[in-house]
C-alpha cells in the first residue's frame, strides 16, 4: 500500500459501444473520492426538473 | 479563565482529536466502507486492509488535512441555502382519487381554484422575494404541483406566459388533461413536464390511481408519453407501493422503450393514513427497487441510451459529490422550507407540498405576510430544525448524511415526532450500500445524468494500489 494515485471519479460512460474491451485492472486497496461544486440550492423534492439535456 | 484544554493532536482514528472513520459492511465481496458521518466523507477499503488503514497511513493523512474543509462544505449545504424554488398548487382539486395522496380527499374533490389574478399576483410577489436572495442571472424554479394543476389550466397558462422570462417552469400532472393543445403550449415554452404512472399494465396502475368515479387513466398516460417522445424535458414518477413492487422491473422496461429520459421510483410517502395502507416493507421495497435500477442499467448497456432513475442517482451524488445533489429530501434538514417551499391556492405557505394537508405547518400567507418572516415561523422551524445529528438512531448512523431520514412529514404524522425516523430507514440503508458497491465496481457514472459533473471539481481523490 505505497502508491497514491489521484484520479477523477469515472466520467460519464455514454458511448458504451465505443469502449474497447480492456484487460481487468488490479483492484485498488483503497478508493476514496469527493467532488465539490457550488451548492446552488436548486434541489427539489418529489419532482425532477429536467432543465439539463438528457442523455443521447 | 484559562484557555480550554486542546484535544489530542489527532494522531489516531476514532479517538481524541483524530478523524472519525466508522467501518460498515456494504455487501461487497472485497470492500468495506469507512465513513466520517459528520462530513459525509467515505472510503472503500479492501477487507483485509481495514486494520492497517485505521492504524494510519496515506488515507488518514490526506483526510486529516481536509476534514475541516469538508465539514464546512456540508454545513453550508445543510444550513446556509436560500430558497430558489416554489411548489405552486394553483388548485386544490384533482380528478383522481389516488390511494396515497398527501392532499386530503375532500380538498381534492371539492376544493377551490386560485383565481388567475391571484396567481399572477403570487408570482409577482415571489419574483420580488427571489430578487433579494438569488444571484443575478439565475432564475428561480416554479413547479406547478397538486392536486392536478391542469384543472386550473387557464390560470396556469396565463402565469407561464406572463412570467416566462422570470422563472424556469415545471408541471407535475397526472396527464389526463394533457391534450394536444396543452402539450403544445407547454413544450413550445420549454416547460418541464412530469407525468405519473405506477404500473406497466392498467390493472397495476388502477390499483392506486383511479378517478373519483373509478375509471382507469392508464391509457391516457401512455398516450401522453407517446406524444412526449423526443421532447427533452420530461419525466415520469412511479410511486412504489405494496401494489406494484413486483412490477417495477417491467415498468422500467416500459419507460425505457418509450424513451423516457428520467424517471423517479419514489417510495410512497406515508404522511396520511391512506398511504400507509399500501406501504411496502423495507426489505421487499429494496429488493424490487434495486432490481429495477439494475434493469435500467442492463438496458443502457444494451442500447447506449440511459433511463436515469433520478432518486437513486441522487443517492449516488450524495456520496460522490454532496453539493451536486439535485433533490433535497435525502439530506437533513431536508430542503423543505429552506431550499424550496410550497404555495397553497389560498396563499398559504408550507415548507413542502407534503404538508399542505396539515394546518399546523401553515407558516403564513403570501398575500398578507412577508416571505422572510414566514420562513422563520414556528411552522417552518419545525421542519428546518429537524436534524439527524440530534436524535436516535440517526445520530450514530454512519450514513446519516447520505440519507437524511426522509421525510419529516412522515416522521411527524406516522411516527409521532420530528425526532423520529421517516418511513423507510431500512430501504435507505440498502440503497446506500448498493450505491457504494457500484462505486467500488467503477459503475457509478452509468447511473447518473450525462453532464452531471459539469462545473464539479475533484476535491479529494486517493486510490491506493
Amino acid at each position: 500500500m505505497s502508491t497514491i494515485v489521484t484520479q477523477q471519479v469515472p466520467s460519464t460512460a455514454n458511448a458504451v459501444a465505443a469502449q474497447p474491451a480492456a484487460a481487468p485492472a488490479a483492484q485498488p486497496t483503497i478508493i476514496a473520492s469527493r467532488q465539490s461544486c457550488d451548492a446552488d440550492g436548486v434541489g427539489l423534492s418529489h419532482y425532477i426538473l429536467m432543465d439539463r439535456k438528457p442523455s443521447a | 479563565m484559562s484557555a480550554p484544554t486542546p484535544a489530542s493532536p489527532g494522531r489516531y482514528a476514532n479517538s481524541g482529536g483524530g478523524p472519525t472513520l466508522l467501518p460498515f459492511d456494504i455487501g461487497h465481496s472485497d470492500y468495506l466502507a469507512l465513513t466520517d458521518p459528520a462530513t459525509a466523507f467515505w472510503a472503500l477499503v479492501k477487507k483485509e486492509r481495514l486494520a492497517e488503514t485505521l492504524a494510519g497511513g496515506p488515507l488518514l493523512d490526506a483526510y486529516r488535512a481536509r476534514v475541516v474543509e469538508f465539514a464546512r462544505e456540508l454545513h453550508g449545504l445543510r444550513f446556509e441555502l436560500k430558497p430558489s424554488a416554489v411548489y405552486v398548487n394553483p388548485t386544490e382539486r384533482c380528478n383522481l382519487d389516488c390511494t396515497y395522496c398527501y392532499i386530503p380527499r375532500d380538498m381534492r374533490r371539492d376544493g377551490a381554484h386560485m383565481a388567475t389574478d391571484k396567481l399572477l399576483d403570487a408570482l409577482g410577489r415571489l419574483k420580488a422575494y427571489f430578487a433579494t436572495v438569488m444571484p443575478a442571472g439565475r432564475r428561480p424554479r416554479i413547479i406547478f404541483h397538486g392536486a392536478e394543476p391542469l384543472m386550473n389550466r387557464a390560470a396556469l397558462f396565463a402565469a407561464i406566459d406572463a412570467y416566462g422570462d422570470d422563472y424556469v417552469f415545471g408541471v407535475q400532472t397526472n396527464a389526463t388533461l394533457l391534450d394536444d393543445a396543452a402539450l403544445a403550449f407547454l413544450t413550445d415554452r420549454r416547460v418541464s413536464i412530469g407525468l405519473s404512472l405506477d404500473g406497466p399494465l392498467a390493472e397495476i396502475t388502477d390499483a392506486t390511481r383511479l378517478t373519483f368515479g373509478g375509471k382507469s387513466v392508464h391509457a391516457k398516460v401512455l398516450d401522453a408519453m407517446e406524444r412526449l417522445r423526443g421532447y427533452e424535458s420530461w419525466s415520469v414518477i412511479a410511486t412504489c407501493t405494496a401494489k406494484n413492487l413486483d412490477q417495477l422491473v417491467p415498468l422500467v422496461e416500459l419507460f425505457h422503450a418509450r424513451e423516457v429520459p428520467t424517471c423517479m421510483l419514489n417510495a410512497v410517502r406515508c404522511t396520511l393514513p391512506g398511504a400507509r395502507t399500501v406501504k411496502p416493507a423495507d426489505g421487499a421495497l429494496a429488493t424490487h427497487f434495486i432490481a429495477a435500477v439494475e434493469r435500467s442499467h442492463e438496458l443502457f448497456r444494451a442500447s447506449g441510451r440511459k433511463l436515469v432513475v433520478a432518486n437513486f442517482a441522487n443517492i449516488l451524488l450524495a456520496i460522490l459529490a454532496p453539493t451536486a445533489r439535485r433533490l433535497m429530501c435525502d439530506i437533513s434538514p431536508c430542503g423543505g422550507g429552506r431550499a424550496f417551499f410550497a404555495l397553497a391556492p389560498d396563499g398559504g405557505l408550507f415548507p413542502c407540498s407534503e404538508f399542505i394537508g396539515l394546518p399546523a405547518f401553515d407558516g403564513g400567507n403570501l398575500f398578507r405576510d412577508e416571505i422572510a418572516d414566514i420562513l422563520k415561523s414556528p411552522a417552518f422551524a419545525k421542519v428546518t430544525g429537524r436534524d439527524v445529528d440530534k436524535f436516535a438512531p440517526c445520530s450514530t448512523c454512519a450514513i446519516r448524511h447520505f440519507c437524511g431520514s426522509p421525510c419529516p412529514a412522515e416522521a411527524h404524522e406516522m411516527n409521532g415526532s420530528m425526532e423520529k425516523i421517516g418511513a423507510f430507514c431500512g430501504f435507505y440503508e440498502e440503497q446506500v450500500r448498493y450505491a457504494l458497491r457500484l462505486i467500488a465496481d467503477g459503475q457509478a457514472a452509468d447511473f447518473l445524468w450525462d453532464g452531471w459533473d459539469v462545473g464539479v471539481e475533484t476535491s479529494f481523490a486517493v486510490t491506493l494500489q
